[in-house]
Formats: C-alpha cells, structure tokens, sequence
C-alpha cells in the first residue's frame, strides 16, 4: 500500500557564492578564528519548505499551487527523496516514478534507441525492461529513423518527444509531476496529453505541481497552496462538468 | 508495454547498480569516440606513443638498458594513466551529473563506480600495450605472474573509494579540480613510474608515504617476474580499509547534502 507521510518537514538550502565554494576563504575562516567566518565564507541559508506536514495515501490525487519559488519543485524533489529535510520527518512507502528534469542523463552523441535504454535503466529498468519499452516509445514518439542516430540532430520537439515517452513508459506506483512540458507541436500536445491521462490513471499516488487551474481542476483531487515554502491553504477540487481528460488543452 | 521495476532486496539493488554503472561506462566509452575511426584505440596509440618516445628518451639519459627500462615503464605509465584518471576524474565525478542528482534519485557510489568501470575500460585497451611490450622484450612468464589479479583488484577498490572522497570534496570546493590537476604532474615524478622505488636508495623512504607508489609496485612486481613485498600488500589492503571507512563516513554524513552542492 502507497503511503506517503511528512511530518513538520523543512528543507534548507545552503547557497555558496563563489567565495564559499573556495578553499582559500574556508582555510582563511580557520586561520582568522572564525571571527570572520560569516562574511567570509558567506553561507546563505534560504529555507525552501518550511514545517510541512502532510498524509498522502491511495489514490489521492494532489495538486500544489503557488507562485514561483513558492517551495513547489522542492517539495517533489522532497518527496521523491531526491532532497533530504533537514528537520521534521517524512517516510515514503511505494516506488517514486517522477516525470520532471526530462532530458537529465541524455547523452547527445549516442543514438536515440541507445538513449531510450540509458534513460530507463536510470529511471530503474533493467536492462531487459529497457529494451522491452522500446517498441511503445518508437510508437509514440513516432520519430522513425531518427532514433538510430545521435540525439544531437534532434530538434528540441524530438527531445522532448523521446524524453517524455521514456519518462512516461514506467508503471508508476506514487507518481510526481512538475510542470515542465510545452515544447512540441500542437499535435504532439494531444498525444503527449492522452499519454499522460492513462499513466496518471496507473499511479495509486500522483502529486502534480502546476500553475494551470484546468490542468489541476482535471487531474487532482485536492490542492495544497505554498507561498514562502509554508502550507498556507487545501482546499478539496470542485470538478466542473465541463472539466474532463479530454485531449485539448497543454499537457503538464 | 509497461515495465514494473522489481523493489527487491539490498543485493537485487546492488546487482542492478552495478549493470547500470556498467552500461553507462561502456555507453560513454563509446560516445565518447563515436565518430573517429581508431575510437578509443586512440588511447591505445598515445600509450604507445609516449612508452616509445619516453622510453628511448629517458633510457638513454638514465643510461639504463632499454630491454629492462621499456617494461617497467610501459607497465607503469598503464598504471598510472589509471590512477590520474581515476583522481582528476574524481574531483568533477558528481558535478558533471548535476543534472542526474538533483532530478533523479541517485546513489553517489553508483556515479563514482561509473567512473571507475570508464577507467577499467581504458585501462583493459591499454594492456594491449603492456602484451606487446611484454612480448617484444621476452619478459618470462610464471605463476607468480598471477598475482597481478589480485594486485589489481586492490588497486580498483582503492580507485573506487578515492573518486567517491573526491567527489564530495571536489562538488563543495571548486578550488580541489583545479588544484589536483595542478600537482599530477609533479606527482608523476615522485611516483615510480620512470624508475624502481630501490633505485632511490636511501631516499626511498619517501616512497612509503606514497600511496600510488603502492599501486604501482603491486600490478608491476607480478608482471616482471617479482612477488611485492609484505609491506605492500599490507599497506594496500590498509589504504583501502582507511579509505573506504573515510568514503563511507563522508557518503553518510554529507550524501543529504550533495544535490545542494552540485
């Protein structure tokens, strides 16, 4: 059974300048007692969750709102276990899927096909699983010869096209999702949206962070609003009969 | 078509670490000479280059006899092409992936084993090297030859818990790439690669605080015919003790901390 608990979670940044990042001004701090360790070694601390506390269990579908910075991305990032809180607790029970950052791991000399395995291994695959999902994203992707040369002559579509099949090819269990699509024409749009509705409707956990009311209003459930990393607000998604997965609209 | 990744136990996990480290190695291997003919036998032939030009070169001004000073240093220089590698490699092995760790949850030993395995690759190209020099100089073979698989096993877990302390350095301080690169040179030649660590005399003291001197003799000895001392088979295998409890330490405490850094 998915389950996904955080406790009074924060998540703090250190943010080094160049003159962090040097050895000489951390030897310096040394040498000079510390006294001047604050300003010379300038560690910023920018807290981007703040006391998060939140349940999630099967088949809740989440959305957050808020603005940019508002803690969004961090929170997935939090939840995949990507990033570790540095108070507070969280335990997540299931298998994170993510479909964000697509395009990490690409590597532009090798073929498409090549890339196809590197992507879903990394995504956890095998390499027999690897090799299995690759008859769907030829369909999907719908890129033919292409993907027996390298990802370098691909246009910015065709990456995301690959990328987002590969993403997209997992059976997810607690799935994330950052708003991060939009390249592509508008009849990749559609597919990738039709694509995207059946691999929600697989996950028993999906958290989606969106600035889009329709998209959140068509695939959550619930929202939780973030501003300066606090949870500020949840309220239950009233569906409106005219919002309905039908393929029309960008994908997230 | 769907996959469903199997949650499986520790060692399932390890198993598919390792097929993952490995195919992205030999992927990058490969991309990385994907459109030169030679591919990566261009390694093969810089080797081969610098063990001839350096090899005629320095014994003639060592004075020493080029049937025993050309296996030794092609030997050496193989050993050592791995070693630096491994080290300059280390010092960026996390930053290169930034966009790996901070999107997709990833084990850091994962990465650095990657570099590992790149390093294993070039050096298994280079042993052609080392087979032809070995063949030309009629250097004798006997069991004792044997003895560089294990010498080499302990040389790459060495490599492997260096790169992973690197990484971690180098991904905090920017200065350490920089830095390292900086004084390989140098570390060239006070590591016996151009010469024996006895050929020092007196002064070869110094070699004992020399871990890659270490590496070298233990893969080197075996292959020319010598059985390596006590002293050096137990001070790799303590190396690689201290060095793994100092990765591992640094993997636990800072591993939370490494998608900031990167």
């Amino acid at each position: 059974m998915a389950e996904i608990t955080l406790q009074n979670v924060s998540v703090e940044y250190p943010i080094y300048n160049l003159r962090a990042m040097s050895l000489r001004n951390n030897l310096l701090a040394i040498s000079t007692g510390g006294r001047l360790s604050k300003e010379s070694r300038g560690i910023v601390s920018v807290r981007a969750l703040d006391g998060i506390s939140l349940k999630l269990k099967e088949g809740d579908r989440l959305g957050l709102i808020g603005h940019n910075g508002s803690g969004k991305s961090t929170l997935l990032r939090t939840l995949a276990g990507i990033y570790t809180p540095t108070r507070g607790r969280i335990s997540i029970d299931g298998r994170v899927s993510t479909v964000f950052g697509l395009g990490a791991g690409l590597e532009l000399e090798l073929s498409g096909y090549e890339n196809i395995i590197r992507m879903a291994m990394m995504l956890g695959a095998s390499r027999r699983q690897a090799e299995a999902v690759i008859p769907d994203i030829e369909e999907f992707s719908e890129l033919g010869n292409f993907l027996s040369v390298p990802v370098n002559t691909y246009s910015d579509g065709m990456r995301t096209r690959l990328s987002f099949g590969v993403a997209t090819a997992m059976h997810p269990e607690i799935l994330l999702v950052d708003e991060v699509l939009g390249a592509g024409d508008a009849e990749f749009q559609v597919r990738a949206r039709k694509r995207m509705v059946k691999f929600i409707e697989r996950s028993s956990i999906f958290v989606l962070a969106s600035h889009s009311p329709e998209l959140i209003e068509t695939f959550c459930d619930r929202t939780i609003h973030l501003e300066h990393g606090r949870l500020i607000g949840e309220e239950v998604v009233r569906k409106s009969p005219a919002a309905t997965a039908t393929p029309r609209n960008p994908v997230p | 078509m769907v996959y469903q990744p199997a949650d499986g136990d520790m060692l399932q996990g390890l198993r598919k670490s390792v097929a993952i480290a490995w195919y992205f190695a030999w992927s990058d291997t490969r991309a990385r000479y994907k459109r030169s003919v030679l591919g990566p036998f261009w390694l093969v032939l810089s080797t081969l280059i610098g063990v001839v030009g350096l090899g005629f070169v320095w014994s003639t001004l060592l004075h020493t006899d080029k049937a025993a000073f050309i296996p030794s240093l092609a030997i050496g220089l193989v050993v050592w092409n791995m070693i630096t590698g491994s080290i300059i490699g280390g010092c960026t092995v996390f930053t290169k992936r930034a966009s790996i760790i901070r999107n997709i949850k990833t084990p850091s030993l994962r990465l650095s084993l990657e570099l590992l395995f790149q390093q294993i690759i070039n050096f298994a190209h280079n042993l052609l090297v080392v087979l032809l020099v070995l063949v030309v100089f009629q250097q004798p073979l006997s069991l004792v030859t044997l003895l560089v698989i294990p010498g080499l096993l302990l040389v790459f877990i060495n490599l492997w818990w260096v790169i992973q302390l690197l990484g971690f350095i180098g991904a905090r301080f920017r200065d350490i790439d920089p830095l390292v690169q900086a004084i390989m040179p140098i570390l060239f030649f006070l590591s016996p690669v151009l010469y024996h660590s006895h050929q020092l005399g007196r002064t070869q003291i110094i070699m004992a605080f020399n871990p890659m001197a270490y590496w070298l003799d233990i893969v080197r000895g075996p292959l020319q015919g010598v059985v390596p001392d006590a002293r050096i088979w137990v001070g790799t295998i303590l190396m690689a003790i201290v060095g793994w409890a100092l990765a591992l330490w640094m993997t636990k405490a800072k591993g939370a901390r490494l998608p900031f850094w990167v």
